[in-house]
């Protein structure tokens, strides 16, 4: 408690000045979400002619054109369904990929660590073109499969992160698990792994939040609108935004928010999952 | 078989792992190699010419200067990035780590634009920025400045700068946050004992800090070099496939994507008869500027690590 109080006392003018301006900075990014949700609430006309005066009306009426004629919660569903299937893909493919390395000794141990490092410097943009082939082959182009899959490939940070944590476990714990007489892979899932939990959630937050907002691999894969997911819906109306304002509000607010609310109830343990991969990596 | 890979059960672990990592991550950069030393469009004949494409793409004028002029923005990118950005958020994350007031909601105020996708970031950039409708020129009005009022997104010389503030604005929270992990870890005892020494709260960052959080900062100057030859949605989105007005938002990343895929759309458009084999031409180069980096930095740290 002490050291607490030494730490938040005598910042001087400069800190508070810092902090001023972190308090502006702040409230200005939910301010602006209010605003975008104030606006989606406005006929087109109205936001575009009348921007900061009062407006004509209110209504939900951007909304249900979004969901009713748009099929926004198809484009959702997409998303979702995108997000799901990769994010538990990965973090079983990784965890298991890292407890191999971290709990057996062979030959190419060391080899393996490295190699499933170097992908941090393999964007996945650069290989899109024979991605593209062998995804064209398999007949994968608009269907999710194609954006899951390479998702789920990128697991150079939680193979890294996870062999860290398995690779400290002590050994004895393993043992007794196998005299016990649990087979290998009963003692992977339900002694193993659930330990990993905490690091597993630090995975699943930072790959989340890059499975649902990524863009370039569904442009490339997802050309017909029954596959596509919400950010290229949002694309398509804030691409020509005279005509489609109003729905341009709609959508980025009918996106963005539900997410945030999400973030703010669990931010506490969010923030301190992404805390807790960034000492690691 | 079965036999031998019951005796070797890490190889059922890893097998899974190695395949789709390997499929999807290591093998395409190899295969666009390979496929970068052809004449080839996706669909017709391959003809293999060597280096051919290299030569063209160092030797074409008009490539040449789209490519120099996406580099130019890449590496504004990157320098504004760690001479702005990241001291900044060194700041944001020791004002959090010290407690100030306010310091929770800080953080989450500022992490929260990651849960925005790129579009609708864009569009909230629009929002402020318009010339009709945006928020800084009504404010300009309000103030008196009405003749200085512009359609700000609209200036070709200010596009990069955009650019990177929307990058900045949205993805300023995760370096934050390491920034501050990397805080933690530092002992209390060192602090503890600046303070008592007289070392006011500037100072306490500057030699205590600082150079205890420098592998972090390595780190993050590596990952946003990375992230400046590789960023593509916020160019796209802003400018189009062309990369906006003379080319003023184009980056690394759109530029290598207008060569692979033409200039509007994945399938068909305006696609060269060389498009695959031009594409995977600019992705190596691009991989190649990445990867000497990344290995520079990598024998750096082993050096500092074996000192």
């Amino acid at each position: 408690m002490k050291t607490r109080d030494m730490m938040s006392r005598h910042q001087g003018k400069t800190a508070g000045l810092v902090k001023l301006f972190l308090w502006i900075y702040s409230s200005f990014t939910f301010f602006m979400l209010v605003y975008m949700m104030y606006h989606s609430l406005r006929p087109r006309q109205d936001i575009l002619s009348n921007t900061f005066g009062k407006p004509e009306k209110l209504s939900l009426d951007n909304y249900i054109k979004l969901i009713v004629k748009d099929h926004f919660f198809r484009y959702f569903g997409n998303s979702v369904m995108i997000l799901a299937v990769s994010l538990a893909l990965l973090v079983f493919i990784s965890s298991i990929t890292a407890y191999g390395i971290a709990r057996y000794r062979f030959k190419g141990r060391k080899f393996l660590r490295v190699y499933f490092l170097v992908g941090l410097m393999f964007p996945i943009q650069l290989g899109i073109v024979p991605v593209f082939q062998i995804m064209k082959n398999l007949n994968l182009i608009n269907h999710p499969l194609s954006v899951i899959l390479v998702s789920a490939a990128n697991i150079s940070m939680p193979v890294f992160m996870l062999t860290d944590f398995f690779a400290g476990l002590p050994r004895e714990i393993y043992e007794a698990s196998l005299i016990d007489g649990a087979g290998e892979w009963m003692t992977f899932r339900k002694i193993m792994f659930p330990m990993a939990s905490p690091i597993v959630f630090s995975v699943c937050i930072t790959v989340s939040v890059q499975i649902w907002n990524q863009f370039f691999l569904p442009l490339i894969f997802l050309q017909k609108d029954v596959a596509k997911t919400v950010p290229l819906l949002v694309v398509k109306y804030t691409g020509k935004l005279i005509n489609t304002m109003d729905l341009a509000m709609a959508v980025s607010t009918l996106s963005t928010i539900p997410i945030l609310l999400l973030f703010l109830v669990f931010s506490q343990k969010i923030l301190d999952g992404v805390t807790a991969g960034g000492v690691k990596g | 078989m079965i036999k031998k890979l019951r005796k070797k059960p890490y190889i059922w672990f890893l097998m899974p792992g190695l395949i789709l990592y390997s499929v999807f991550i290591i093998y395409p950069i190899f295969a666009a190699g390979q496929l970068s030393l052809y004449y080839w469009n996706g669909i017709g004949e391959k003809v293999f010419v060597g280096f051919q494409n290299y030569i063209d793409l160092f030797t074409n004028k008009d490539l040449m200067s789209q490519m120099m002029n996406a580099l130019r923005h890449s590496l504004t990118i990157f320098a504004l990035t760690v001479c702005i950005a990241i001291p900044v958020q060194v700041t944001m994350a020791y004002m959090v780590y010290s407690k100030a007031k306010g310091g929770n909601y800080f953080q989450v105020a500022i992490f929260s634009p990651q849960f925005i996708s790129t579009p609708v970031i864009v569009f909230i950039f629009t929002l402020i920025f318009d010339g009709n409708i945006g928020i800084v020129n009504k404010l300009m009005e309000v103030a008196g400045l009405g003749a200085y009022t512009r359609s700000w997104l609209g200036i070709p010389q200010y596009g990069i700068y955009i650019v990177w503030a929307m990058i900045t604005w949205a993805g300023i929270g995760v370096g934050m946050m390491y920034f501050i992990g990397a805080m933690k870890m530092i002992g209390r005892d060192s602090l503890e004992c600046a303070y008592m020494e007289g070392a006011g709260f500037w100072k306490r960052l500057w030699y205590i800090i600082l150079p205890q959080i420098r592998m972090t900062i390595l780190n993050l100057v590596l990952v946003s070099y990375i992230v400046s030859m590789t960023i593509f949605d916020f160019s796209y989105i802003l400018g189009g496939t062309s990369g906006g007005i003379n080319r003023n938002v184009d980056v690394m990343s759109l530029f290598f994507y207008r060569m692979a895929f033409g200039d509007t759309n994945p399938l068909g458009g305006n696609v060269s008869a060389n498009s695959m084999g031009m594409g995977t031409a600019v992705a190596c180069v691009l991989f190649l500027m990445i990867f000497m980096i990344a290995l520079l930095q990598l024998l750096l740290v082993y050096r500092k690590e074996e000192d």
